[in-house]
């Protein structure tokens, strides 16, 4: 019974907690930092205001290597998607087939996520989705809510949609 | 001794290819390496250069410089661990030819051993479980992208977007490939593949299913570079060309984040063998997922103005086809030992020991690798001595 309530409480939907990153110290700690506060927290060129890689250090634009991390606005659109069927026993809790998008932001960034909750299936490539936050072992990791109506998701996001297509 | 003018690849030696947990990567090795000698006609003394490559973070007992003394090897003038990734077997011919050429060595041992496969635990479990808690890796991981399918499978779904490619493309790469292995005793998974076959097979990451991933392997390859005319395998297969590309991608709007700029590491490989594509007899690529091979075969140029989707159901890289590729099953069907599965097939086609697989004449062969998330792309042609 006690160890239902806990699962209940603090367990995410789809990975156990020992996947959880460490954020201490860790390149990305400026991101758990933000999520942390519910805010996407992603590095921009202070110098040309490009977006970076996570992990980027020097500007491939202008060469500058002082990085901001910034707030962006938490939309964006599906760059390529993916149902994973394989579930490693012990890592992966959920009991059916779950989504991996890339998600293009509006700020120019990609990123790799889940869904926020379980999804039937995963959005089509162009979808816009919002990004919210799933807590895995206390770290709250950005995951995509797909929005069903579109009028709802930013101009930005729109317009990279058109621009695309 | 006589010195060549030229680079050749004098010697190959291979383990047996075990999909079971087995001896460690070192042990793997010293065989490779005993067969490669033996089939060079030398001993270790012949020998004044060794290149080990390995791959990353599955075993912590991964093969290394260390192994010149653990393989009984005397002084050497060249001793590297080259390390690319996927590529490296192609970094690891091209530095030893570049070696000898310019005099810093004369016979030169390539050397991979890998051992992914460990007791208790299937490779997929193997590499789920691999890639740590930091950096982007770790978010990714805490993201549910375990092991390497998923990030091959977003590749595949953003590909088949942009280049109209079809999962039924997919599909025949793998049939076509395991027509191959059938006549590969080396090849893991060697009985014929029909398409209802491969529809059966259960799905891993959309579109891909078990079918269009890789076998990986315990086993080790090692093969002999050298200039020395009076030494080698009666065939002896000259490196006519190399050439390297290492497109530095942003994951950002208004780019790709895994496909296009490999082409660049063919293109020189072919102007450095005074070669076009026309001249290419054989094909072998590097191709951990079905997608891959789909998606370099246009990439690199080799299907004419067709769609590589197209090419291959027109039966273009099978038997009979205009460049039969993958010819030994590829890593699909035949083996994953990383950039040594190109090579070894390749080798095999040149001196004519393909058996029942075996492409009539070939005498030139294009040898792909790839490393990373399709960062590093290096590329070899060997051609049959005459």
């Amino acid at each position: 019974m006690s160890a239902d309530v806990t699962t209940a409480l603090g367990v995410d939907w789809l990975l156990a907690d020992s996947l959880a990153p460490i954020t201490e110290g860790d390149v990305l700690q400026p991101l758990y930092d933000g999520a942390a506060l519910g805010e996407l927290v992603l590095p921009f060129c202070s110098y040309c205001a490009l977006p970076l890689d996570l992990e980027q250090q020097v500007c491939d634009g202008c060469g500058g290597h002082d990085i901001a991390w910034s707030r962006v606005e938490p939309a964006g659109i599906v760059h390529a998607a993916t149902v994973m069927h394989r579930r490693e026993p012990g890592l992966v809790l959920a009991s059916s087939p779950y989504p991996i998008l890339d998600v293009e932001l509006g700020s120019g960034h990609r990123l790799v996520m889940t869904t926020a909750e379980p999804e039937p299936s995963a959005p089509a490539i162009g979808d816009p989705v919002h990004v919210t936050f799933r807590d895995l072992g206390g770290v709250q990791i950005p995951s995509a809510r797909p929005i069903l109506d579109p009028s709802v998701t930013t101009r930005t996001a729109l317009s990279q949609t058109e621009a695309r297509s | 001794m006589t010195t060549s003018g030229r680079v050749d690849l004098v010697g190959l030696g291979m383990t047996e290819m075990s999909i079971t947990p087995g001896a460690a990567p070192q042990e793997l090795a010293r065989e490779a390496v005993d067969r490669a000698l033996a089939d060079a006609g030398i001993t270790r003394a012949d020998v004044d250069g060794l290149l080990v490559g390995s791959s990353q973070g599955i075993r912590p007992d991964r093969l290394g410089v260390a192994f010149a003394a653990q393989g009984g090897f005397g002084d050497l003038r060249l001793l590297e661990h080259v390390e690319i990734k996927g590529a490296t077997t192609i970094a690891m011919v091209q530095r030893a030819a570049l070696a000898i050429a310019h005099g810093q060595a004369r016979t030169v041992v390539c050397l991979f051993a890998d051992a992914p496969l460990v007791a208790g635990k299937g490779a997929g479990s193997t590499y789920a479980h691999s890639g740590g808690q930091s950096g982007t890796r770790g978010l990714e991981r805490a993201s549910g992208v375990l092991g390497s399918v998923p990030t091959y499978a977003l590749l595949a779904q953003r590909w088949m977007h942009v280049s109209g490619a079809r999962p039924e493309d997919l599909g025949a790469i793998v049939t076509t490939q395991r027509a191959w292995a059938v006549d590969n005793p080396a090849a893991v998974a060697r009985k014929p593949l029909s398409e209802d076959d491969y529809l059966a097979s259960p799905l891993i990451s959309t579109p891909l299913r078990r079918l269009d991933c890789a076998r990986p392997v315990n086993g080790a390859v090692a093969v002999i570079v050298s200039n020395d005319a009076a030494i080698g395998h009666p065939v002896r297969l000259a490196v006519r060309g190399t050439g390297r590309s290492h497109p530095v991608r942003h994951r950002r709007a208004g780019a790709e984040s895994w496909f296009g700029g490999g082409r660049r590491a063919v293109d020189d490989a072919l102007e450095y063998a005074g070669m076009s594509r026309s001249d290419l007899d054989v094909a072998e690529l590097y191709d951990p997922f079905s997608v891959v091979t789909l998606m370099l075969l246009e990439e690199y140029g080799l299907t004419g103005t067709a769609r590589a989707g197209d090419f291959v159901r027109a039966g273009e890289t099978g038997r009979g086809g205009s460049l039969p590729t993958n010819t030994g099953g590829g890593q699909l069907s035949g083996f994953y030992l990383q950039g040594m599965t190109p090579l070894v097939e390749a080798m095999i086609q040149l001196r004519a020991d393909g058996g029942g697989r075996q492409v009539p004449d070939a005498s030139v062969a294009l040898v792909g690798g790839i490393g990373g998330r399709l960062d590093h792309h290096a590329a070899l042609i060997l051609e049959r001595a005459a």
